[in-house]
């Protein structure tokens, strides 16, 4: 990231929080409501897996550690992206787009950072205190390449939450209507968060490893952690993130070209 | 491209079209346009030639829905055009390069750039490290418009609690903020009484002369073209069918004025001498008269023997000017 997108970011963050603090309520809320819902998320993986001791060949140490792998990866989403991302097909159909095209800086950037939410820093917290548990109960000895190969992987696992964000939110820049691609997109990361990648096969680890890449997301980091990666299973996962990367860009770029712009 | 030495803006053949989806009519169309659609396509420019110098203040005008805000959105890079050659500042400007947009500005009367919940103050510095200002120059810029703007005790408080003609202002001071080359205004004075009206004018004239800013501006008021533009281009249905001086062009197409009177006691119809009055509305406390300019103050003389309340005279309104222009042939008067 260039030295200027820095500064641009710090301002953004600055903004945002500022605006953040003008509603005491808008504030605190979501400190609340976050918490609470990471809460009753866990209550039901409780549920789940009480009853159940293996998944493939994952215990439920390793269970623990992927729900707490997907759950951080949802936060950082949440926190730092999230509510930016989601606001472009609104912004495309109000013709609000046109003041971030007009503005020498990625219309892409300021949008994905324009809305930081600090409500939802103690879920990240929450899920990094599951993970630490995980860890424990499997009597892992963490090393420090162990924990930085891990990382690795969440921060790619990251760049391909964001890409699938959004090349759906893009959908809004060719078609007027898209309602049910983001519910596609909920009901794909409801079931991968539950369910490991490892659980699927056929046509369903084809839709998931390579169609709508949930169910790589925090499988990947999962197999680094516990040494179960193999090679190819690492290179699958950096072609998925390369080949995302580039449809994130053209399906951006062309989206752009397509954009008529909202009657003032 | 054909961009001369002297143009900053330059256009050949411009077309923009849209596609529109036609909705049959019934449930069985509805059915039926699940399978098969019909678009038409709507030309909202067609085929325009347009050449603006730098330093000139240009009047963009026509009726709703005659392209104006269509061109703005071609010229400042926000949509493509379907056809023709286009050239701003030697850029293509649908290719959206930060160099191409750190050299203009757009304000759309209609949008706003700030952030409602915060200060103008706050939005500044964001623009600030968008545009990479220098702290000098940002300093300087702030307090030369603050200082023009008269508004000093406004830059600490929130956005959402400003007047309508405060927030123009302030949207004025953002977008002028990095010495643009051009600024495009869409309808800036849309909505804003005559008093602001009238300093939002004050000010871009400033800008145009000592800073040397080149000026589009789009507006529905004639008070905002007559004033600021030496120069007016007129849109209708997509086509320029004028582009000339502004005095001709009023002096051409405005040929009438409206006369409003009231009267403290009620009046029948007057019996007038002056010729070619028409009387539009005819009650007992107001009578309105449409009146060609030459005759006007011999009508205004003749009112004045019925001892009136109050006298408004009002000018044709931009609408009118252009179905005229329309009617008559139009007309290119620019060299």
């Amino acid at each position: 990231m260039s030295k200027k997108n820095w500064r641009v970011l710090r301002e953004l963050f600055r903004l945002r929080f500022h605006g953040l603090t003008v509603f005491r309520f808008d504030f605190f809320a979501p400190f609340f409501v976050d918490g609470s819902l990471f809460l009753i998320q866990l209550l039901a993986f409780g549920a789940i897996y009480s009853n159940v001791e293996t998944i493939g060949s994952w215990g439920r140490g390793e269970m623990i550690l992927y729900i707490g792998t997907f759950s951080l990866l949802n936060a950082v989403n949440m926190t730092v992206y999230f509510f930016g991302v989601t606001s472009i097909p609104h912004k495309v159909r109000s013709g609000e787009l046109d003041l971030y095209l007009t503005k020498p800086v990625s219309p892409l950037f300021r949008l994905t950072f324009e809305r930081i939410s600090p409500g939802s820093v103690p879920l990240i917290v929450m899920s990094v205190c599951m993970i630490s548990y995980g860890t424990a109960s499997l009597d892992m000895t963490l090393s420090a390449v162990r924990t930085a190969s891990y990382l690795f992987w969440l921060m790619l696992m990251e760049i391909l939450y964001y890409e699938m964000e959004v090349i759906i939110r893009s959908a809004s820049l060719y078609v007027v209507s898209m309602a049910r691609m983001e519910q596609l997109e909920e009901a794909g990361i409801d079931l991968c968060m539950k369910l490991p990648g490892i659980a699927l096969y056929g046509v369903y680890k084809v839709i998931f490893y390579l169609l709508l890449p949930y169910g790589i997301m925090a499988t990947l980091p999962v197999q680094r952690m516990i040494g179960e990666m193999s090679l190819r299973g690492a290179l699958y996962g950096i072609g998925v993130v390369a080949l995302f990367t580039v449809i994130t860009y053209e399906v951006w770029k062309q989206g752009l070209k397509h954009y008529n712009s909202a009657s003032s | 491209m054909n961009r001369t030495n002297k143009n900053i803006i330059s256009t050949s053949g411009l077309i923009k079209t849209y596609r529109r989806y036609k909705k049959p009519e019934g449930m069985r169309g509805s059915i039926a346009s699940l399978f098969h659609r019909e678009y038409e396509e709507k030309t909202a420019v067609n085929r325009i030639d347009l050449a603006v110098q730098a330093g000139e203040f240009v009047g963009l005008i026509g009726p709703n829905g005659a392209g104006k805000t269509t061109l703005i959105k071609m010229l400042t890079g926000i949509i493509a055009p379907t056809a023709g050659a286009i050239d701003v500042l030697g850029y293509y400007p649908n290719d959206l390069k930060n160099a191409f947009k750190k050299q203009y500005a757009v304000v759309m009367g209609q949008k706003s750039q700030l952030f409602f919940e915060l200060t103008v103050n706050d939005t500044l510095r964001l623009f600030k490290e968008i545009y990479e200002i220098s702290e000098d120059v940002f300093q300087e810029n702030k307090n030369y418009f603050v200082h023009l703007f008269g508004v000093a005790d406004l830059m600490d408080v929130q956005v959402r609690t400003l007047s309508l003609g405060e927030r123009m202002k302030m949207e004025l001071i953002v977008a002028l903020l990095h010495n643009p080359a051009i600024l495009f205004l869409d309808e800036p004075t849309i909505g804003l009484d005559a008093i602001a009206s009238r300093q939002i004018r004050s000010f871009l004239r400033e800008i145009n002369e000592k800073k040397g800013t080149t000026i589009i501006l789009t507006s529905h008021y004639v008070e905002d073209i007559k004033t600021l533009c030496r120069r007016t281009v007129v849109v209708n249905h997509g086509v320029k069918i004028y582009d000339g001086a502004t005095d001709e062009l009023f002096e051409r197409y405005q040929k009438n004025k409206r006369i409003i009177v009231a009267f403290d006691n009620p009046l029948g119809t007057v019996a007038l001498k002056t010729g070619s009055a028409k009387l539009v509305v005819d009650e007992p406390y107001k009578k309105e008269y449409e009146v060609p300019r030459q005759n006007a103050s011999g009508l205004l003389a003749e009112l004045m023997g019925h001892e009136p309340k109050d006298i408004t005279i009002e000018e044709e309104e931009i609408g009118i000017v252009v179905e005229r222009i329309y009617q008559e042939g139009g007309g290119d008067c620019h060299a």
